[in-house]
């Protein structure tokens, strides 16, 4: 089992002299569930996408361990998987040929894919939507098709763009169900969300607001920290918009 | 580490022809509008002129006149014109009544009885001058079977005066004289007007010339224009099928699914590719079937020379399409760039309507550049020449060529980040 943890350092990014993030040093450590909060223009996005390499840092760096020994992006990218923000998926063609188009990008063995497609579509409960098309699935049920999609292959670094955006309450506790399951095999998982309840789900939390760290550690001992009721209060007290 | 896998390409082509099959409109678009544009504008672009107005002005009225009068309609390209009461022939031309007119002399008749040579002259409108030119064309047969019809001599006379285009007062206006010798086969020479030097091809002289037409001697029009036509038409549907592609990827979002996955651009690019030249290539046979059953265009070439150069030429189009779609990565921009780029340049540079030859310098070698100059070229020499792969060397050339560079510019400019 490979183990990843990635690490930034003074990550700063700007596009077009917008800054998105203001050198944000954060630890994500290894088997854990991470959980980036903060509200919309936060850096969440700019801050995955730079991770799983499709943006390049305009200063600071990044840093990959596997089994605590540095590594390239190149020796994590095979392992990586990434479900962005933004509607991904093809509207035309259907859950299962979603799944089957990712099986043959990721070149996965038929005995492979079968046990593990058959797995991912009765967690998420897709099972018997298998045929209907992605432009057809409601909210909840598109997010859990890009997140089959992206878990088909078994990552070992995980990174998710707001999955729950957008999500009715129901499917949302689902969606986490789901998380927790993959935590457990000890991966890394990496979670963007804008709602503030949900960093309560997270092993470790990281409060990002425009482009800059607030608090970063245990959900639990930020509070403490901070001497903060709930996280909503940190954003308020410590936050630019205050 | 990841080098090209062709399986991902395959998934990806595979899935491309899940896209193509569930929208109807691509499908519709790459099959019918082909044969559609080529039918459409293979009835309408023709280069010969018909149905020219003809006014005549007839002060002779005598038998000769009336079968010189009949001439001219017979041939299929005039029909008469009466002249309006209080107008003269001058004026139908200036008031666009009539495109030519013709004026016959008193005594016509009557010198054509007797033996003697006679003249009528012909004025025609240059202020369309591709049209006079056509006019100009038409003289020598029309003299050639008024000579036959009016003195019952068989026609030896070829085409022997050059029609001036003389500038009028207020349009240009070109007159000719049209000659007929008499039925005197001893000395027509001196029957031509002085200025007008005695042409080489006359009878008397040693040397015959007389202008025949290989490869299409009827100058059948859309002999020549239907495979240039099916080269833009098959050029502009494979630039803006592909255009589309990758700016489709884009603008839904997937692109930014699929770079987090091991596809490389070069599988992308390919499993583009492949399923859009099939397409393409079943337009080419469908355009290929009209051209043929509907236009009787001949076939004087190889088949398998044509289906090369046929694949080469769709995959620097299809190419071109992948650079526009690569760098604009938005539907709606890619769709204007694809039109542009695509029907412009293969019309009015590829030598579809104006010869490349006759263009300045400068253009002369921007041509070269485009892939729709060279195919054009091919295409015609293979079609209507029988054309051979060592005839062809530089075309065929030039159009991999490229293809390779188009290709290569658009790996170049894939890219595999959000930047």
């Amino acid at each position: 089992m490979k183990s990843f943890s990635i690490k930034t350092e003074s990550l700063k990014k700007s596009f077009n002299g917008t800054i998105a993030l203001a050198g944000v040093s954060i630890d994500f450590s290894a088997g854990l569930l991470h959980g980036l909060i903060g509200s919309d223009g936060a850096g969440k996005t700019t801050m995955l996408r730079l991770l799983a390499g499709l943006l390049k840092p305009s200063a600071g760096g990044i840093r990959y361990d596997r089994n605590g020994v540095a590594a390239a992006f190149g020796e994590l990218r095979p392992s990586l998987a990434y479900l962005p923000q933004a509607a991904s998926l093809y509207p035309d063609l259907s859950v299962r040929e979603h799944l089957e188009f990712f099986r043959e990008l990721y070149r996965l063995d038929a005995a492979v894919y079968s046990k593990r497609s058959g797995e991912l579509l009765e967690i998420t409960r897709l099972d018997k939507f298998t045929d209907r098309r992605a432009g057809q699935l409601s909210g909840g049920m598109y997010k859990k098709l890009g997140l089959m999609c992206a878990l088909l292959r078994s990552p070992s670094v995980l990174l998710l763009d707001e999955p729950t955006n957008g999500v009715d309450p129901i499917s949302r506790r689902e969606l986490w169900e789901l998380l927790y399951g993959l935590a457990a095999d000890k991966i890394l998982i990496i979670v963007s969300t804008a709602y503030m309840d949900e960093a309560e789900r997270c092993a470790r939390i990281h409060l990002l607001d425009s482009g800059r760290l607030l608090a970063s550690g245990e959900p639990r001992a930020v509070l403490k920290q901070t001497g903060a009721v709930n996280f909503e209060e940190i954003f308020i007290k410590k936050g630019a918009h205050k | 580490m990841n080098q090209f896998n062709i399986h991902r390409a395959y998934s990806i082509a595979r899935k491309e022809v899940m896209h193509i099959l569930r929208d109807p409109f691509t499908l519709a678009l790459a099959l019918g509008l082909p044969v559609m544009l080529v039918t459409f504008f293979g009835y309408a672009i023709d280069y010969e002129v018909k149905n020219i107005k003809l006014a005549v002005l007839d002060r002779d009225n005598g038998p000769a006149a009336r079968r010189l009068k009949e001439i001219f309609p017979a041939s299929g390209y005039f029909h008469l014109v009466d002249i309006a009461p209080g107008s003269g022939p001058v004026a139908m031309l200036d008031s666009g009544r009539a495109s030519a007119a013709l004026f016959i002399e008193p005594g016509f008749s009557r010198k054509i009885k007797g033996g003697g040579a006679v003249e009528a002259q012909f004025v025609l409108d240059g202020s369309d001058n591709s049209k006079a030119a056509a006019l100009i064309g038409y003289l020598p047969g029309i003299r050639r079977a008024a000579q036959v019809r009016l003195t019952g001599s068989p026609a030896r006379e070829p085409s022997s005066f050059a029609p001036a285009l003389l500038p009028g007062a207020s349009k240009k206006r070109g007159s000719a004289k049209l000659l007929f010798p008499p039925n005197n086969p001893a000395g027509p020479r001196q029957y031509y007007p002085a200025g007008a030097a005695p042409s080489a091809e006359s009878e008397a002289d040693p040397f015959s010339a007389e202008t025949r037409f290989l490869y299409n001697p009827e100058l059948n029009s859309r002999w020549f224009t239907i495979p240039g036509l099916a080269a833009i038409i098959i050029g502009l549907l494979a630039i803006l099928l592909t255009a589309l592609t990758v700016a489709r990827e884009w603008e839904n979002g997937s692109m930014e699914l699929l770079l987090s996955t091991p596809v490389r651009p070069l599988e992308i690019m390919a499993g583009k590719l492949a399923p859009y030249g099939i397409l393409v290539l079943a337009g080419v046979f469908f355009v290929y079937f009209v051209a043929r059953l509907v236009f009787g265009v001949p076939f004087a070439g190889s088949h398998v020379l044509y289906l090369a150069a046929c694949l080469l030429y769709i995959t620097a189009a299809l190419s071109q399409g992948l650079v526009i779609s690569v760098i604009t990565r938005q539907q709606q921009v890619a769709m204007q760039l694809g039109m542009i780029t695509g029907l412009l340049p293969s019309m009015l540079l590829s030598g579809f309507i104006f010869p490349v030859e006759s263009m300045p310098e400068f253009f002369q070698y921007l041509t070269m550049l485009l892939p729709p100059r060279w195919f054009m070229a091919a295409a015609r020499g293979i079609i209507l020449k029988g054309a051979d792969l060592g005839e062809l060397a530089v075309p065929f050339l030039a159009l991999g060529l490229l293809s390779a560079g188009m290709l290569a510019l658009a790996l170049k400019k894939f890219k595999t980040d959000l930047e």
